[in-house]
């Protein structure tokens, strides 16, 4: 491989946590965790780069990295809205929140604003169907949303 | 040895066996689509469920053992019901394209469906569609036809050793592709198509060409390395179309390369002499008959003060035993030697040449022709002023004096070229014969096509000789 995207801080990580796992397959998702707290999102580069690390074909990253939404395989804006729309959201009104979303960003579900500053998607199950409806900005939770609420975070974002 | 009951049938199994295998042996179908007896076992199209007395809920026949006493019913009415409900549920985004698909009348999905399925569904919603990725030149994907039965990953991850074939994304949209549609690496994706039951992974080399009702099949042995692996011609009006493999657990287990796979072609290539031939004025072939050819490959054979005979390893033991007796009588004085693979001269050279089935002799019967008792070719001897060359048409030829050379084989045109004379003998599927391969284990070629154009078998062509008076 040509030059690394991964920094030695991802590496020096990755030499942290082999210990603690059975096997080195098994440092795959904190690998990509890692990797994409560093870059963002997971572009093929780092896939294969951290293939090579670990040992695997790197379809085999791909093949991980799509199954879990929380990797992203596009670019995202700094502000990742994802909203549960699972059944107890569902019914708790998460489609009218996405809609309202929509409205406001002007975007389709799936897409970036043009100005890369937010990224709305919908979200299986965010375990939080007790305070539903749910959604995830970034790496925080927020619940109990309604029309307002939701309009007063949003707004709240720099 | 323990005992179960299948639908009334009192079978014997081996511990640890499951009920698909112990079903299979007494005679009865329990359909199935996930499970191959080569790959790991994962449960996961639950077409194979059967109805376990004592059991509460259907239990999948793939991985469940048979036990002793074990009671077990295939077509009861609620395992019917099961193979009717997945069946539906496995047809729901399927094309149902069967007309324009190369695996129709070979394929799990279809035959299930006619079997264990039914006529109707209930799905209206749309169909989820594919844009398939390409995946390099061997495998033709069609996604649209996939049940996501994980076959093809489980035999690249366990078999080919390479994790290359993935499914990406989950539930409703996993799609099963290399990243990218990269070209597949393996040297064994024509498997892929082998083990898929439907029509998501076929071969670009047969696709279109035959309906798989209208092949005829015979049963030979792979004539690309010194494995020997187990095969089936396919073949129509003559022309080979395909080679698949034929399970033999010692040999080739369930597998077979592409190499060996697509060896076949030259067979139909239009390089190929298949009509005897004689180096005219302007020192390019020209074609003949055989009367004129016997005549001049005698005049330039016999009187030879020194004479080689090369003999390649892709023979049968038939036809080298016929040489053994052949030149002593008729071409006296010559040396008789093999020759097939550069760097392989001897079966002491010969190895496996990567972790499944390749062996580094390319030819087939290197190990017979040394049992045989002839010596490897080691280079020319000085004084030799002719050269007899005889091989099928797998026999790497080695480099050869500009002295009179005479082929008889199978031979390429830009092959043929230094040669006086040629003619034309048979290729592996053209003729019956014998082959030892690396174990030691004799196995048999079979003829599955007439020999191509003028072609001669070589017993043919030595009575030739021997009857034919020089003029």
């Amino acid at each position: 491989m040509a030059s690394k995207i991964l920094s030695q801080k991802f590496y020096a990580e990755m030499e942290k946590l082999i210990p603690r796992y059975p096997t080195r397959v098994a440092l795959l998702l904190p690998a990509l965790h890692q990797a994409q707290e560093e870059t963002g999102w997971l572009p093929p580069e780092v896939l294969e780069e951290i293939g090579a690390y670990i040992g695997i074909h790197p379809a085999q990253v791909r093949e991980v990295a799509s199954f879990y939404t929380m990797y992203n395989l596009t670019p995202v804006g700094k502000y990742h809205v994802k909203i549960c729309t699972n059944v107890a959201c569902c019914l708790r009104g998460a489609n009218e929140l996405v809609e309202q979303v929509e409205r406001k960003l002007n975007i389709q579900c799936g897409e970036t604003t043009r100005d890369r500053k937010f990224t709305l998607m919908e979200e299986e199950c965010l375990g939080a169907c007790g305070t539903a409806p749910a959604m995830m900005l970034n790496d925080d939770y927020y619940e109990n949303l309604d029309s307002k609420k939701l309009d007063q975070i949003l707004e709240s974002l720099e | 040895m323990p005992k179960c009951t299948i639908d009334g049938r009192e079978a014997e199994f081996t511990p640890g066996q499951n009920l698909i295998e112990v079903a299979k042996k007494v005679g009865i179908e329990i359909p199935y689509f996930c499970y191959h007896p080569g790959l790991s076992v994962v449960a996961q199209c639950r077409m194979c469920a059967v109805q376990v007395e004592k059991m509460g809920k259907l239990q999948t026949a793939c991985s469940t053992p048979a036990t002793e006493g074990m009671v077990v019913h295939t077509r009861s009415e609620i395992a019917k019901q099961n193979q009717r409900s997945i069946m539906e549920f496995l047809l729901i985004n399927h094309p149902l394209d069967c007309p324009i698909c190369d695996k129709s009348g070979e394929c799990d999905l279809q035959d299930n469906s006619y079997k264990f399925g039914d006529s109707n569904s209930r799905y209206t919603e749309e169909r989820r569609t594919y844009l398939d990725l390409d995946m390099g030149p061997v495998i033709k994907k069609n996604m649209n036809r996939c049940i996501h039965c994980t076959r093809c990953i489980r035999f690249g991850e366990e078999v080919a050793n390479i994790h290359e074939m993935v499914a990406v994304r989950r539930g409703n949209n996993t799609e099963i592709t290399t990243i990218d549609g990269r070209p597949l690496e393996t040297d064994y994706a024509g498997n892929y198509s082998d083990i898929c039951p439907t029509g998501s992974l076929t071969l670009k080399d047969f696709r279109f060409k035959r309906r798989a009702w209208y092949l005829k099949k015979t049963n030979t042995v792979c004539e690309g390395c010194s494995r020997g692996c187990n095969m089936e011609i396919h073949q129509d009006a003559n022309r080979v179309h395909r080679c698949l493999p034929r399970v033999n657990m010692d040999v080739n287990q369930y597998w077979l390369c592409d190499e060996g796979r697509f060896n076949f072609h030259y067979l139909h290539s239009a390089e190929r002499v298949v009509e005897p031939a004689i180096k005219g004025k302007n020192d390019d072939l020209s074609m003949t008959d055989w009367d004129s050819a016997l005549d001049a490959a005698k005049a330039a054979l016999v009187g030879a003060r020194k004479l080689t005979v090369l003999v390649g390893s892709d023979l049968t033991n038939e036809e080298i035993l016929l040489l053994q007796s052949f030149i002593p009588q008729h071409l006296s004085g010559a040396e008789i030697v093999h020759f097939g693979t550069a760097g392989v001269a001897t079966v002491a050279d010969d190895a496996a040449a990567d972790k499944l089935l390749k062996r580094r002799s390319k030819t087939a019967n290197l190990h017979g022709i040394e049992q045989l008792g002839l010596k490897p070719f080691r280079g020319i001897s000085d004084g030799t002023d002719a050269v007899l060359v005889v091989r099928g048409g797998r026999a790497e030829l080695p480099e050869l004096p500009s002295v009179k050379l005479v082929g008889v084989g199978v031979f390429e045109k830009s092959e043929a070229r230094n040669f006086s004379v040629v003619l034309p003998g048979t290729a592996f599927a053209e003729k019956d014969g014998t082959i030892v391969n690396f174990q030691g284990k004799e196995q048999k070629l079979r003829r599955a096509v007439i020999p191509a154009g003028k072609s001669k078998a070589l017993s043919e062509i030595l009575m030739m000789w021997m009857n034919r008076k020089s003029s």
